[in-house]
């Protein structure tokens, strides 16, 4: 498929993680897959009160998964967008664009390779480290995942099977819960990365990916690179 | 008055635009009174895939003139930029190019997007 071409896609599922967030598993005509680089989105074009409202929403599965093609999102409580795909049910169908954006991981990396996740940020990150952990790199794949509640932990079973089955995959919690299963640091991402990877060592070769909603994925951008990490090292997507 | 005027790689005819900058936002994508929307709020379509969000290169235009009443880039849109193709030193998102006083903008819309290569 182009990118710009507008291609339909049916609803083949939907699950739901929590009352307000969930993924719709679309399907293409003729069982034809989607060509896209992990981290990538799709531009949905949603008829919202008689206009075409233009929205992104990041490709959660990867590219070389058989079967539908995911994409997870929030409620958002202002947003048309998300309000719009919420009222969709299985067997409707969308429009879109795509795949589309430079967020992405394409190829086995080439140096530690740090992810930091803030909320929903884990969407286009999980095939990015994917990814990463298929292409057999000598180097480590570390990721922070921050939710504010525990119950907004996505793709949980599948990060700590990560763990067991990649010797060089390891996985941060971060946040205020606790949980009786998990091991979480208390504080923010910020402040976590400032100690773990600004003020614990002079090494500057790691390779950040960044994904969030907010001010804090321009925050983390600002204090890597202001630490002497590589422009072009740290990569990110603010929503 | 403030005027922006729109031409393209393609060679489609240009277009120009007259408007109140004191009445932006025009519609609801890109940055109030940015190029992006004041293109969609008089009814010219402009790529942007992310919504006018920062999140892709598509809205990528050329100014051929009128930099100055534009604002500066900010470090979100040079991130992107830096993988848009053709990038020229006049080269900015549509998205986030806001028009900060009256006066007139030429823009090139380009032809390509690197936003088209999969892996």
């Amino acid at each position: 498929m182009d990118s710009r071409q507008v291609s339909e896609a049916i609803i083949d599922r939907i699950v739901e993680h929590n009352s307000d967030t969930r993924s719709l598993f679309l399907r293409f005509p003729n069982d034809q897959r989607l060509n896209f680089i992990p981290g990538q989105f799709l531009s949905l074009q949603l008829p919202v009160a008689g206009k075409i409202l233009t929205r992104p929403y990041s490709i959660a599965s990867n590219p070389e998964d058989r079967g539908p093609l995911e994409i997870c999102f929030n409620l958002v409580p202002e947003g048309q967008g998300s309000h719009y795909l919420f009222s969709l049910g299985a067997g409707d169908s969308v429009t879109f664009t795509g795949p589309w954006g430079t967020f992405v991981l394409g190829q086995a990396p080439s140096a530690e390779c740090i992810f930091l996740a803030d909320g929903i940020g884990i969407v286009p990150i999980r095939p990015m480290i994917h990814r990463a952990l298929k292409s057999h790199s000598q180097f480590a794949v570390r990721l922070l995942y921050h939710v504010a509640r525990e119950y907004e932990l996505l793709y949980r079973t599948e990060l700590e099977a990560w763990t067991q089955q990649h010797v060089q995959f390891s996985l941060e919690l971060l946040g205020g819960y606790t949980s009786d299963r998990l091991s979480t640091v208390q504080g923010s991402l910020l402040e976590y990365v400032e100690d773990q990877y600004v003020k614990r060592d002079e090494d500057r070769s790691r390779h950040f990916y960044i994904c969030g909603v907010g001010s804090q994925v321009t925050q983390l951008r600002d204090l890597l690179r202001g630490a002497g990490y590589q422009r072009r090292a740290v990569v990110y997507e603010k929503w | 008055m403030a005027k922006l005027r729109v031409t393209y790689e393609t060679g489609d005819p240009e277009k120009v635009i007259e408007f109140d900058l004191d009445k932006a936002p025009f519609q609801h994508d890109g940055q109030p009174g940015s190029i992006l929307d004041i293109m969609l709020g008089h009814e010219i379509s402009l790529e942007h895939a992310c919504g006018g969000n920062c999140a892709c290169t598509t809205c990528h235009v050329i100014v051929k003139s009128g930099m100055t009443n534009l604002s500066e880039n900010e470090e979100a849109e040079d991130d992107l930029l830096d993988r848009a193709p053709g990038l020229t030193p006049t080269s900015r998102l549509g998205c986030q190019a806001v028009f900060e006083k009256d006066g007139e903008v030429t823009i090139l819309v380009p032809r390509y997007t690197i936003n088209q290569q999969v892996g």
